[in-house]
């Protein structure tokens, strides 16, 4: 148990140096951009007309404080530190003063609530499916209902859901097509405001699930058809064990290790979130918010997104990690 | 006839605990719309009686592994039964392999027929404790309570000189021959008439082998279960095998008691395979038999073993030698033998 800790510890270690590197690597990679925002700003509300010469020269120095751009990028670096581990990207610049941790944590909760579910979804209908398919391998519905998922596979994401748009929002209207929840709703936390959240959820997850539910269960099928054949499982036919064991503990059971694995990776890349689903079917998640951000030059909010998604896919890496030795035990914490 | 003979002999039992009879078990692959068939079980019969020990050999690829897949009813396509039956009696009570339902084949494993497969080492499950595999082979066979049924693992782990330590640990945590000997208490723990061991000692050093030799062995005569026992090994038959039926491509071609067989083998195979064990003393060099093993997907006709065959004779490229009884308990298939048919 020592040993685990330690190993625990030294994994954390590294956690905190790989989001500390990604987060400096974003951080220059933005500031080596040519646009300086404190110039975009000072002209952006000068052209609305006055123009004392002093007066800019105070909102040039303000800003320039407020962005965090005083000094050289060593120490707008530094500055940008301590402001992190507070919490605090700066203001965001494109709906300045608004601070940009306010921005992303409004958007947030719609993008993860959405994608962790779908995710959920379509990883357990996938992998259920794929065991089962793998390990009844005569079995016709199971064939079909593979041949089916796996065949939306290769169909563009976006003409998805647009098909799923117009078949559930024109065809047969009945689930809205855009937005997070119904306009001018109450936005008190109520039953009817989840149930309407619910139902604004449905088209973007189904989405989601429809292609992701086929990776799953391409990849839980050839694992379980590769699992069947080993001297474990046959040892185990031939010992009489039940088949309903034999699939739950001695197949789905090896299969798990690499699938939890693939499951931890896509929860990490949550954070990244669907720029496409959100777009298609105008979802107010931290999607949209990162076109808007790129598309108007906002690079506070984009660094801010950034650090989420380094720190987001940090975490999940390191639960594996910490996981991975008490799912299969041949696996060393070391 | 065969059968009379067997039953006059006055130390087998009358009811055997294994009955093949004509048992054909081929592997049909089809390629590019042509079947092709690797007939790897070619007309076997043999019986097991009830606490005998009676071994396998061969060379490889000749068929061992697949006639006792076939006996046990673990074939998997392309591997498919083509004719004959695989009866079993446990207890009064006949059962034929591949007449039962598969909860009845089920009901019957372990807890009267258990086998040890080839290649111990991966048939553990490797992400669970080994008690998990006990509780899981085990326990719905035995019905008892849970104390009882873990007392009773730990003392059978226990008379076969393992620590009851080993439920507690991963199979990557045992050494080859610690895996191999928990493997066998787990095929043993129900205490099964009938137990069939594929190679089980092959992949094991000599020290290791003489261990698991002996514990087969101890479990035989204390349990009175029959063996099945099949090793390429013939130094591993003259130690542990009553009687030793020698297969070559596919087909049977000698049995005989294991002294018989060693003393006074008739089959021009079995002749080469005892004459090429080393003896002590014995300075001579060993002589390697020419040519290789037919290919089962195209047997030569006849004898299969006619082109290799010093003794071979114009008729023994035209018919199939049947396996007669040349003395009590003494089978040979060859023409040079038994004479050629009129």
């Amino acid at each position: 148990m020592a040993a685990y800790m330690i190993f625990v510890a030294r994994r954390f270690a590294q956690l905190l140096l790989v989001v500390f590197l990604g987060i400096s690597a974003t951080f220059f990679i933005t500031h080596m951009t040519p646009v300086d925002p404190v110039t975009e700003s000072v002209t952006a509300i000068t052209n609305f007309g006055k123009s004392d010469p002093e007066a800019i020269e105070l909102m040039r120095k303000t800003l320039t404080e407020l962005y965090g751009l005083e000094g050289n990028l060593f120490e707008q670096y530094v500055t940008f530190w301590s402001r992190l581990v507070r919490g605090d990207f700066g203001p965001s610049l494109s709906a300045f003063p608004t601070p940009v941790s306010q921005i992303i944590f409004r958007a947030l909760p719609w993008t993860v609530g959405l994608m962790i579910s779908a995710t959920l979804i379509s990883f357990t209908i996938g992998n259920t499916l794929g065991a089962l398919a793998g390990y009844y391998r005569k079995s016709r519905i199971l064939k079909i209902i593979s041949l089916g998922l796996i065949g939306l596979q290769p169909i563009p994401y976006y003409v998805l859901a647009f098909i799923l748009l117009i078949l559930f929002g024109f065809v047969w209207p009945v689930l809205p097509i855009t937005g997070g929840y119904e306009m001018n709703a109450d936005l008190n936390l109520s039953f009817a405001l989840v149930l309407d959240i619910i139902r604004h959820s449905i088209l973007p997850a189904m989405a989601l699930v429809l292609v992701g539910a086929g990776s799953w269960l391409t990849g839980m099928r050839a694992l379980t058809s590769n699992i069947v054949t080993e001297d474990y499982v046959t040892f185990a036919e031939l010992g009489g064990v039940g088949s309903t064991r034999i699939l739950r503990s001695y197949v789905v059971r090896n299969a798990m290790v690499p699938q939890l694995t693939g499951l931890a990776m896509s929860l990490g890349a949550i954070f990244n979130g669907t720029v496409i689903t959100e777009i298609v079917f105008g979802y107010p998640g931290i999607g949209t918010l990162l076109i808007n951000a790129v598309h108007a030059g906002d690079y506070s909010l984009v660094l801010g997104l950034a650090s989420l998604s380094i720190i987001g896919v940090a975490i999940a890496v390191f639960l594996i990690d910490i996981l991975s030795p008490l799912l299969d035990p041949r696996i060393k914490a070391e | 006839m065969q059968t009379e003979a067997l039953l006059r002999s006055p130390d087998i039992v009358v009811e055997p605990t294994l009955t093949v009879e004509r048992l054909k078990a081929y592997y049909t692959t089809k390629a590019f719309g042509i079947d092709r068939d690797i007939r790897a079980v070619d007309d076997i019969s043999l019986t097991v009686a009830k606490g005998e020990v009676y071994g396998v050999a061969g060379e490889s690829s000749s068929g061992k592994t697949s006639l006792i897949k076939t006996i046990v009813g673990a074939i998997r396509p392309p591997l498919h039964v083509v004719g004959g039956t695989v009866r079993f009696n446990f207890g009064g009570q006949t059962y034929d392999i591949y007449d039962l339902k598969p909860d009845e084949l089920q009901a019957i494993r372990w807890r009267h027929l258990s086998y040890i497969m080839q290649g111990s080492m991966n048939v553990l499950n490797p992400v669970r404790r080994i008690k998990h595999s006990f509780y899981d082979f085990a326990f719905p066979h035995m019905g008892l309570g849970r104390a009882t049924f873990w007392d009773r693992v730990r003392d059978h782990l226990r008379k076969l000189d393992l620590d009851p330590g080993v439920l507690d640990s991963y199979p990557h945590q045992l050494s080859g021959g610690m895996r191999q000997r928990t493997t066998i208490a787990l095929a043993t723990v129900c205490t099964p008439e009938f137990i069939v061991a594929d190679e089980p000692t092959t992949a094991l050093d000599v020290i290791v082998q003489r261990d698991v030799l002996t514990m087969l062995r101890d479990i035989q005569r204390d349990l009175g279960s029959s063996f099945l026992f099949v090793t390429h090994d013939m130094s591993v038959h003259a130690t542990v095998s009553d009687r030793v039926g020698i297969v070559y491509a596919g087909r049977l071609v000698e049995e005989a008691d294991t002294p018989t067989l060693f003393r006074s083998a008739r089959h021009p195979y079995t002749q080469h395979l005892v004459a090429s064990l080393p003896k002590i003393g014995d300075t001579t060099r060993r002589a390697s038999l020419s040519g290789r093993p037919p290919s089962l997907a195209d047997p030569p006709p006849g004898c299969r073993f006619h082109p290799r065959c010093p003794l071979a004779m114009d008729v023994c490229s035209k018919e199939v030698p049947p396996l007669v009884s040349i003395a009590p308990r003494h089978r040979v298939a060859c023409f040079a033998v038994t004479g050629a048919p009129s």
